[in-house]
Formats: structure tokens, sequence, C-alpha cells
């Protein structure tokens, strides 16, 4: 047995060569302009655009229809985390956010950060992505309150996130739910693993070290019990909707009063005070 | 005992000490999502487990196997010393500290991210600086394969090379092609977002690159299987091999075509054209071709074989096979694992069909059975029949060998199969726990109970077959006769200079890759699509 030269085993090169490109030539004739131009004709896509779309130079599938509302859909939120946003938040004006939090931040909230009126949250111990995410909620309406919708006003994007990467004293990250204030076991349970029987997600899954959360993800460790307890009400009346997707809304919708009392005291519990540098 | 021995045995200890614990965290996860009451179950342990059994199972326990197997066949088929063996073993602890990087990111909580990364989710850079190290000690592998071909070619001038080393050099080839993919995913896009150098990744593109690795993976790991079907079990079943060019075809068709396809796993994403995903679903209908041609070609080596030993008519031969052996038993039971894997699979390619079956169970059901069934079934096989030449003791009885197999066999069925049914009924992969209350969802829940069993079945299947090989430094020390590898009834007079060799195939590849994947590339770069902020998992959300 042996192996047969360079020159006799030509036949097989040219076959192979011939046969693998062939398939290709076949598959893509099929893929970019026969089943377009069939399928886009069903759908009212002229050839022209029904093989571009096929290539992906434009937008859209072949086979169905162009849109025939020009209706936009409105989004709950207008903030987009673009790379520019990131790069502001990670590195901002210190001085410009510093003077400003004094000025307008700091009656209601604490020059710190932590607010001296139950009434009004910590900004302590969030990361300043939640910050920044309410604060151009307010400015664009998307969250309603008037005090917050007046001082937010005189505003622009870049003040807004100097603002907040000042009081951004902690990542989210700090946030540890697995140090339970509470003896009730059923609000530990909801915090820790939910209750798939009544569609509610474990809290710590988006509020918490190692969470699924979006990056905006406030901290709840530690906040204002009245805040927190105030805020749940407002999704499960609808009253506030910046929540992308209905995310709090459909969670909040589902608790009980009293579990929302408990959570709110069971976060509220969480040392935060120890944790401010 | 071979001279590649220690080196051989200790890929395999790692490859099966991942198994086992591998098999422990599939279990749990199967009781977290059955109706049962079970321990431990948030989410976050869900997605650990999740990470951890993919990463033993996918990355450890196949490139240590392959590794393992590819120094014992180089050294045994190619009948000369392994060439570089200090770099072997570089390899191997490369992979080593690697695997342990890897598992400590892991089971720290930092890297819940599955093992097939998902970006932007970014874990602890030391699980990804982990399994690059593992690719690399596997790349060293794939050197030495190629090195080992090219100096026994060169000490036998016009001579085919054993179809055993050409197949496992064509695997080493077509590794090197599919890590190409998920090497420029980590080290250009992951790598540096877990690090925090950049702030958001584009989703797209990764998905892509890891689509270049995601399907010729899978044949990466196949390989072994195939490589026993071809040049063992004709030979354990007394017969010899129906023909070897046949085998060179399948093995280079596996080259050429296990790469340009793996759109087909992004059949429902956005970023790519209608176009291209046919175009590489059309491709993905020739990979079905050499495994056509294997079940064609072995069925026939078996049939010589049963003859041989005395069966007549038309099936007679089935029940003459010497199924007591295990590498034959395993064969047998890998083509019935393979039908209905293989069946699934072409559900899965199929680019309307696929939309029935998208993220549910029955993607589980299928690798698990094609892989975990059909591939790993022949990794136990390899390991019983080429252990007493590693250790120099023979099994005093095979006994607990033929249970073993047929444990893995019975359970993987009654695990896998309902998998396939709950994912007709729409049960979603990847989520930790299901909502029994549900009616709807209630009536899956005696179907995952089922597959629970089939778990406990392979679970202990696989603590008998870790037994076995450990058992059987206990056995009788016996001369064990020399591995020898089948050979073809009709040894072909001639090979082709094409089917000796790559050169052809790898140019093939190369235009193949080009045409499949050079604009669904190209595009991330041209169109500049926006990017996704990076979600870690390992600092808090």
């Amino acid at each position: 047995m042996s192996v047969e030269s360079e020159a006799e085993d030509r036949p097989w090169q040219v076959r192979a060569s011939v046969i693998v490109v062939a398939i290709v030539v076949v598959a893509a004739l099929l893929g970019f302009v026969v089943l377009p131009v069939v399928q886009g004709r069903s759908a009212g896509v002229d050839a022209f655009s029904a093989i571009c779309r096929a290539l992906g130079l434009q937008a859209g599938s072949p086979a169905v229809r162009q849109p025939v509302s020009a209706t936009r859909a409105e989004p709950v939120s207008l903030v987009a985390w673009t790379e520019e946003v990131i790069a502001r938040l990670h590195n901002p004006n210190e001085e410009n956010g510093s003077d400003l939090a004094a000025n307008i931040c700091a009656s209601c909230h604490g020059a710190d950060g932590v607010s001296p009126d139950p009434a009004f949250p910590h900004m302590a111990g969030q990361s300043a992505f939640a910050i920044y995410k309410q604060l151009h909620d307010f400015k664009n309406g998307a969250r309603g309150n008037e005090i917050m919708a007046s001082v937010v006003e005189q505003l622009d994007d870049e003040q807004m996130a100097d603002i907040a990467a000042h009081f951004a004293y902690f990542t989210k990250g700090a946030l540890d739910p697995t140090t339970p204030v509470t003896n009730d076991p059923a609000i530990v349970r909801l915090v820790e693993r939910g209750i798939t029987a009544r569609g509610l997600p474990a809290c710590a899954s988006c509020h918490g070290a190692h969470a699924g959360g979006p990056i905006e993800t406030p901290t709840l460790a530690g906040q204002r019990h009245e805040y927190l307890a105030a805020q749940l009400r407002a999704f499960a009346k609808g009253e506030r909707r910046n929540d992308i997707y209905h995310r709090m809304r459909d969670i909040a919708t589902k608790l009980t009063d009293s579990e929302i009392e408990e959570l709110a005291a069971y976060y509220a519990g969480i040392g935060l005070y120890q944790r401010i540098k | 005992m071979t001279s590649v021995a220690r080196l051989t045995k200790a890929h395999l200890w790692i490859a099966f000490a991942a198994f086992l614990v591998a098999c422990v965290f599939g279990i749990w996860q199967m009781w977290a999502r059955s109706p049962l009451a079970t321990p431990y179950v948030i989410a976050e342990h869900y997605f650990l487990s999740v990470t951890a059994h993919g990463v033993a199972m996918a990355f450890v326990l196949t490139t240590f196997f392959i590794m393992g197997f590819g120094y014992f066949t180089a050294e045994t088929a190619l009948d000369r010393p392994l060439p570089g063996k200090p770099w072997a073993w570089a390899g191997f602890f490369l992979a080593v500290a690697g695997t342990l990087m890897a598992v400590a990111a892991i089971l720290s909580g930092q890297a819940s991210v599955l093992y097939t990364f998902y970006p932007p989710l970014t874990g602890s850079p030391f699980f990804y600086l982990g399994l690059v190290l593992v690719v690399v000690g596997s790349w060293i592998w794939c050197i030495l394969m190629i090195v080992a071909m090219r100096e026994w070619k060169g000490a036998h001038p016009g001579a085919p090379v054993p179809l055993a080393m050409f197949a496992t050099v064509a695997n080493a080839i077509m590794w090197l092609w599919t890590t190409v993919g998920v090497a420029a995913e980590l080290l250009f896009i992951v790598i540096p977002a877990s690090l925090g150098w950049v702030d958001t990744v584009d989703v797209g593109l990764t998905r892509t690159l890891f689509s270049w690795t995601l399907h010729a993976i899978v044949y990466f790991w196949l390989f072994p299987a195939y490589i026993a079907f071809y040049t063992m079990a004709p030979q354990a079943a007394g017969g010899r091999l129906y023909s070897d060019m046949m085998g060179r075809l399948t093995f280079v068709l596996f080259l050429v075509y296990s790469l340009p396809v793996g759109l087909h796993h992004l059949f429902m994403d956005p970023e790519h054209s209608t176009g291209f995903k046919f175009v590489q679903m059309s491709l993905t209908v020739l990979v079905a071709v050499p495994t056509l041609l294997t079940v064609f070609t072995i069925s026939a080596s078996l049939e010589i074989a049963g003859r041989l030993r005395g069966g007549r008519g038309l099936l007679g031969w089935i029940p003459a096979l010497p199924w007591d052996r295990p590498m034959v038993l395993a064969t047998g039971l890998s083509f019935v694992m393979l039908f209905f894997g293989g069946g699934g699979g072409l559900v899965n390619m199929s680019y309307g069909l696929n939309a029935l079956i998208h993220n549910t169970s029955w993607v589980t059901a299928h690798f698990h059975l094609i892989f975990g069934g059909t591939v790993v079934i022949m990794y136990f096989a390899i390991c019983y029949a080429i252990w007493p030449r590693l250790t120099g003791h023979e099994a005093g009885t095979q006994d607990a060998q033929r249970l073993q197999l047929w444990l893995w066999f019975v359970g993987m069925m009654i695990m896998s199969l309902p998998w396939h049914w709950l994912g007709l009924h729409g049960q979603w992969r990847r989520v930790a726990q299901f909502d029994y209350t549900n009616p709807i969802i209630a009536a899956w829940g005696p179907w995952v109970t089922t597959s629970l069993v089939g778990g406990i079945l392979l679970f202990a299947s696989a603590v008998v077959f870790v037994w076995n090989l450990a058992a059987l430094r206990a056995d009788r020390k016996a001369p064990v006769a020399p591995f020898a590898f089948a050979t073809a009834v009709h040894q072909p007079a001639r090979v082709p200079a094409s089917l000796n060799g790559f050169g052809l195939w790898n140019v093939l590849v190369l235009v193949l890759m080009i045409a499949a994947y050079g604009w669904p590339i190209a595009q991330f770069f041209v169109l500049q699509p926006p990017h996704a902020v990076v979600h870690r998992v390992d600092r808090g959300g």
C-alpha cells in the first residue's frame, strides 16, 4: 500500500474543491436570491430589497411585510447607557459634583447623602448609575415628583452625572442581603428565594451581591423604611412608572400591605451606617 | 505498558475526577427543577452549579480525555515514541493549573456565567484566564500530534498514515481552527471586560465568535468515539474494518463541515441575516454525511464479524456478535443513542423547526444524548480497552464493566427522552425552578421526576466506572498483549495523497469560513451596532 503522487492526486483535489464550492454556490443562490425573492413577493417586499435584507445589508426579513404604522413606541425611561454616559459617571467633575450637591441636594438628602428626614431617601450607598437614572427620569417626566422635577429642571446631563458620582459612596455590590434583621422566615424567604407560585422573584436576584439586575438597580440595604414602603405602594398603584419592562410594578402589585411593610423594615434594618466611610 | 502510560493515565484521571464531580452537580440541578423539595436551592446556587457542571463536562472531561487518548494513539498507532514528551507534560500542567483557576472562580461564586459565557455577563478574570490556559495546553497537544505524524511520514515515505492517527491529527487540526473563535472572543472582548478595561461589549460579535467554536467543539469531543468505531470496535467484534477509505473520508468531512455551520446556534438571534443563516444551515446538513457513512461502514464491519462467527440470514449476524465484550456492547448502545440524538439534532438544525424547540429542554436533551450518551459511553469503552495496556493489569471479569455500560445507557435514555418531551411542551432550559402550582407546569412534574431517576442511574454508573478503573489495580497482573488497532478487510492498494494529509482540506476550510463567516463578522466593524453594558457577576450586578 502506498500514497499516490501529487500529480496522481490532482483529480481528487479538483473534484473535492469543485464539490465543496458548488454546494456553497447552490446554498447561496437559494439563501440570498431564490428564497428572498419568492418570500419577499408574497410579503410585499421588492426583489432588490429582499436580496439586500437576506444579505444583511438592509434591516428586516425578506419574509415579513414593512410595518404600516408610523407610531413610535414610548419608552418608560429615556436613559441610554452609552459609552459616553458611563465614562462621565466613572470620570466626573468632582468639584462640580460636590458644589452642586452642597447647594441643591444637601438640605433634603444630607451633605454626606444620609438623609435627616424619613420622607427623603438616602443617597449614600447608591451607585452613580442608580442616582443618574432617577435624576434623568425626574427631568424627563418619566418619574413624577414635583419637588425633584423643579430641582433637576436646571441641570444638564453632565451635571446630573457629576452629582450622581458624588453621592456614589458604594457600589450596590456592598449590599449584603443575607444578613436578615427580621425574624419572619417568610420575608427572608421572599428576599432570598422569592415565591415561585405567586410569580414573585427573589428581591436578591436583582438587589444583591452577584445579582442579575440591570446596572441602574438601586441598593435597598439601609434605605429609609418610609421611602421604601412608599415606593412599593406607588409601583403597586401605578403611580410610579419608570421601571423598565414593568419589573417593579409587576412585583409590587402582588405584594400584600404587610409584606410591603416587612420588606421595607427588613432592608431598612441592614446596617448601612457602619459602611459609610 | 507503553512509555506514555503515565502521561495518558494522568490526563484520564483528571478527566474522570471532573466527570464524577460534575455528575453530582447535574443530579442536584435536576432535583432543583423537579417538584420535589430540594436543599440549597436558590437561583445563585443553581447557576453556579450549571457553570461548574458545564465547565467540568464540556471543557475538562473532554479536553483531558482527548489529549490523553491522543498521546496513547500517537505512540501505539505509529509504533514509535511520542516526540516532545516534556512538552506534553508542560501542556498537562498548564491545563491543570488553568482548571484549578477556573474551578476556584466558579466555586467562590465569581463566575456564574455558564460555560458558554453569555456576555455581557462577566465573571472573574481568573475564570477566563484559567480556561485560556486549558486551551493553550490543548494547543501543545495539537502541535505534538502534528509533529508525530510528520516525523512518522518522514520515516515512512509514501506510506499511508494509520487511520487512528490520521483521525487524531484531523481532530487536532480541527481544534486549532475551532478555538480561533472563542480565543478571539475571550482575549479581545471578554477578558478586557472582566478586567474592567472596557464598560461595554458588542454582544452580537461575541455570540458570533462563540458560534464559530460552538459546533466544531462538539466534533472535537466526538472524534475519539468515531476513532473507536473505526479502529477498535471491528477488532473487538472479531472482524475487520469494512473500508479504510470510508474512515478517511469521514474524518476529513468532519474537519471541513463542522466549522462553517455555527450560525445554526443563532437562528433566533437578530444580528444575522436570513441568507447567511440559510447558507450555514445548508452546510450543517452535510455534517450528517460523515455520520451516515460511519453508521454504514461500522454496521458493515460488524456484519462481517457476525458472519465470521456463524451468523446467517438477513439479520442473523446481529445476535452472533460478541455482545459480552465491552467495546462491542458500547458501540451498539452508542448507535441506539445516536439514532435518537441525531434525529433530535436534525430538528435543531432546521431553520424553521428550530423555532419550536429553541431554548427548551429539547436542546438540553439533544446534547446530553449525543455527547453524554453516544460519545461518553465510547470514552468508557476506550478506557476499558486501553486501561490494561496502561496498567499491566487485566480485569478478572468484565461483569462490572457491562453493568456500568448498561446503567449508563438506560440512565441516559430515561433522563433525556422525557426532556425531549418536556421541550416540546415548552419547558425552558437554564431555569432554576418552576411553579408547579400552575396546572400546565404541574403536568410536567412526573416527567421531570422520571428524568431525575435517569440521572440517579447515570450517577451510579459513573461511580461504578471510576471504581472499575481503580479496582483494576487490584486485579491480577498479567502479560498484556500489545495494543493493535483494527485493519481493513481490503487495505486499499493506494491512498490518494489528499487522504493522507490535510493541506487540501485546510484550504477548503479557509474558503468555507470566509464564505460563511466573512460578512457575518465584518458587519460588526462596518455597521458599528450599539454595545451592551458589561454586567459583572463577581462584583454585584
